[in-house]
């Protein structure tokens, strides 16, 4: 296998983990969408009213996304998207563990979580951020590459 | 770059059609109704059957004609002198907190209870929801 091949399966990997992550993250989420707007509540950064609305319309990005990254016609916009929602999620824990709120993390559904698990949940975040990136570059790198410019007639 | 774009809106779409089916589907509250409680509330009849600390936000006045039986009274013109024997009641017996005042536009209880959060951020604080119903 040269370099090239070994390169393009290890990306094909890091794609298929990150999307089964974010499937497996947003179906309970979809399933049980008031318990995943108290979670959000918990986070005490957003109304109510707004809690229900992330809680409706966050779970569908991350599974529309997830899945996205595996359809060649989306997978740049899916990759870009779920970028901005790594770094956003990154920002909300570090935000709950610096106001020492002791909460349910929502990430997978509404497991519960100790703020001791803080440091964990920005570790894993920050490795599936660095994961998507790679996915991204990779994404946008292919779709500039000048075999896939239509021939000028 | 507009292949991007029109990525973005095929993935706006799918998400667009799959909240609607938890909107419509009644999976989720509808959020543009309003919730009978608001964060941090409780009803009366959901307080009085816990052993809990009351918190009169009222004037000392109101607190003078009436108030609820073991309560403290607790509010902006008072705070000083009245938030240390609060806490060490607190502190004592370690039970949840319910601020009240006397009505549903009364909005010195939340504000209060927001306050004792900020002193007392292990403890379980409400406001009444609807006030006191005296």
């Amino acid at each position: 296998m040269n370099r090239e091949a070994a390169k393009a399966l290890l990306i094909l990997i890091i794609r298929l983990v990150v999307a089964g992550i974010f499937v497996r993250a947003a179906l309970p989420k979809i399933d049980a969408p008031s318990a995943f707007a108290s979670a959000v509540q918990g986070f005490q950064i957003v109304s109510v009213s707004f809690s229900v609305w992330v809680a409706i319309i966050l779970p569908w990005t991350e599974l529309v996304a997830g899945i996205g990254l595996l359809v060649p016609a989306i997978r740049r916009g899916s990759g870009l998207i779920l970028s901005v929602l790594l770094i956003s999620f990154i920002a909300l824990h570090a935000s709950a563990w610096a106001r020492g709120l002791d909460i349910s993390c929502g990430c997978f559904g509404t497991e519960s979580v100790t703020t001791s698990r803080y440091p964990w949940f920005i570790t894993r975040n920050a490795l599936l951020l660095a994961a998507t990136i790679l996915v991204v570059i990779r994404d946008f790198k292919a779709a500039t590459k000048p075999e896939n410019v239509p021939p000028c007639s | 770059m507009p292949s991007l774009l029109r990525e973005l809106i095929v993935i706006a779409a799918f998400v667009a059609a799959g909240s609607g089916y938890t909107l419509f589907t009644g999976l989720a509250p509808s959020p543009w109704v309003k919730g009978e409680l608001d964060a941090g509330e409780i009803k009366y009849e959901d307080a009085e059957v816990i052993d809990a600390i009351w918190v009169d936000a009222r004037s000392e006045a109101m607190f003078a004609q009436a108030h609820l039986p073991g309560a403290f009274s607790l509010n902006d013109a008072n705070w000083e002198d009245n938030i240390i024997p609060l806490t060490g009641a607190w502190l004592e017996n370690p039970r949840p907190l319910i601020v009240y005042c006397s009505s549903e536009s009364c909005d010195t209880s939340k504000r209060i209870a927001a306050r004792l959060r900020a002193v007392l951020p292990d403890a379980e604080i409400y406001s009444l929801h609807g006030g006191w119903p005296q």
